[in-house]
């Protein structure tokens, strides 16, 4: 496998061209599916791999805004992206963002503010997939079980119970969101669910698309396959940021971030056309297990960094590795089977 | 029509806005220094060749031309590859177009 190696000259170490594609693949396959950038995939990936964290970061933000772009246009294309409640997104997330970043200098004044953060990211991510869990297995067959009994009740299915909750709050100005479906929501209640979500992403020192596509669905209400792909449009105006000021620090390895994107372009637009297959609570499902993956190898790095037992570090890796490329396969798969499928009736039809 | 004209003027001060305020923001650091050390980097360029030594002279010389190579390259290379691999797939039977949002 040696002559798939290349030297990457930025980071300073050589590579497997082979391995750079793979990673970028996976990531543009479970990115373009759940709507996300997956840096929390491609950052421990890297690193594990050999390279500098912050190169890691640095090289994986610009491969995500390469990515991003295949995947919203794609997204776009199906129908997929909320321009106008992607654009209001943004705004009320930098803000969010500064909120976090602000509260976390303040904690490091305090000290030990790594240790709140990782804890907190632990219980936003397990929450968030026992949310989504339990939404999948309780109280959808409930609602459904309700429904046919009684008819009428159908369209109360149609949103979250919470977004429904919250687009009953008439705090004027009102405003109307047809792409997904909305039509009337307060436009202070939008604001201030993308504030928070934005803070999150600034207290965590993450992306946030993990946080704002689940928030797009259960509290504004938008159908899963649209908070999917105005979820990325937010992730390409960050990951453009991203890309810039990282490679203006001299963080970013262009050719490794060159290979990740081949395979990325690839995955993504795998990814993408999976969503017409794998619809609504199929992908909020896969999402929660993902997300729960993620969090189990967020708690094994903090025992890492309580016993400073180094194999802990690498289970954590390997954990989140080996799921994103399990996840990646059934989605795939789902999708060659629903391709061909569809592909069969249309010719004996 | 005249809708997606100001989306597409909205998205372009945006885009602008946000490369603005990267390099701005990286540069409040630079003249204060603070990120003195983190720009300071500088690579070895006696064993490269080709491609690897114009890469590295200009990450050497010119950080904000590399940041902007960086950003452009990606940015052209997503957008060809968003086109390019849409028509493979098309060709494959596995195009798409609008789909309905029902859940």
């Amino acid at each position: 496998m040696d002559i798939f190696n290349i030297y990457l000259p930025v980071a300073g170490i050589e590579f497997n061209v082979l391995l750079l594609v793979l990673i970028g693949f996976c990531v543009g396959v479970l990115g373009g599916f759940f709507g996300v950038g997956g840096a929390w995939i491609v950052t421990p990936a890297l690193n594990i791999f050999g390279f500098h964290m912050s190169y890691a970061i640095g090289t994986d933000l610009a491969h995500i805004f390469g990515k991003s772009i295949v995947a919203t246009k794609k997204h776009s294309k199906m129908g997929n992206v909320d321009w106008k409640l992607g654009l209001i997104s943004i705004g009320a997330s930098i803000l969010g963002v500064e909120g976090g970043s602000q509260l976390v200098m303040a904690l490091e004044k305090v000290g030990n503010v790594g240790f709140i953060v990782r804890w907190s990211y632990i219980v936003l991510l397990l929450g968030l997939s026992a949310f989504m869990l339990y939404d999948y297995f309780v109280v959808r067959p409930a609602e459904n079980k309700a429904s046919n009994k009684d008819p009428e009740g159908k369209t109360k299915k149609k949103k979250a119970r919470l977004s429904q909750r919250l687009h009953k709050i008439k705090i004027p100005p009102m405003i109307s969101f047809p792409t997904s479906g909305i039509e009337s929501v307060s436009l202070w209640i939008v604001l201030a669910i993308f504030f928070v979500t934005g803070f999150l992403s600034g207290f965590m020192g993450v992306g946030g698309g993990f946080v704002r596509m689940p928030a797009l669905v259960y509290l504004i209400g938008c159908p899963t396959a649209i908070a999917v792909g105005t979820d990325l449009m937010s992730v390409l105006f960050s990951g453009a940021y991203g890309c810039l000021t990282y490679a203006l620090k001299g963080r970013v390895e262009i050719i490794a971030a060159f290979f990740m994107l081949l395979g990325a372009a690839i995955g993504a637009q795998l990814g993408v056309t999976a969503v017409k297959y794998i619809r609504g609570y199929g992908i909020r499902l896969l999402f929660a297990i993902m997300i729960a993956f993620a969090g189990i190898s967020v708690v094994i790095e903090q025992v890492y960094k309580m016993t400073d037992i180094q194999i802990y570090s690498h289970i954590a890796g390997v954990l989140v590795i080996g799921a994103s490329v399990i996840m990646t396969l059934v989605i795939c798969a789902k999708l060659f089977l629903e391709a061909r499928k569809e592909k069969r009736l249309s010719m004996e039809h | 029509m005249r809708a997606k004209k100001t989306i597409v003027v909205i998205l372009l001060t945006l885009t602008l806005g946000i490369l603005i305020s990267g390099i701005i923001t990286t540069y409040a650091g630079e003249l204060g220094g603070k990120e003195q050390a983190a720009l300071d980097i500088t690579i070895d360029t006696k064993d490269l060749t080709g491609i690897n030594l114009w890469i590295v002279e200009m990450y050497n010389n010119d950080r904000t031309l590399y940041a902007i190579v960086v950003t452009m390259v990606m940015a052209t290379l997503g957008s060809v590859m968003a086109f390019g691999t849409d028509l493979i797939l098309k060709y494959f039977g596995m195009g798409v177009g609008r789909i309905s949002h029902s859940e």
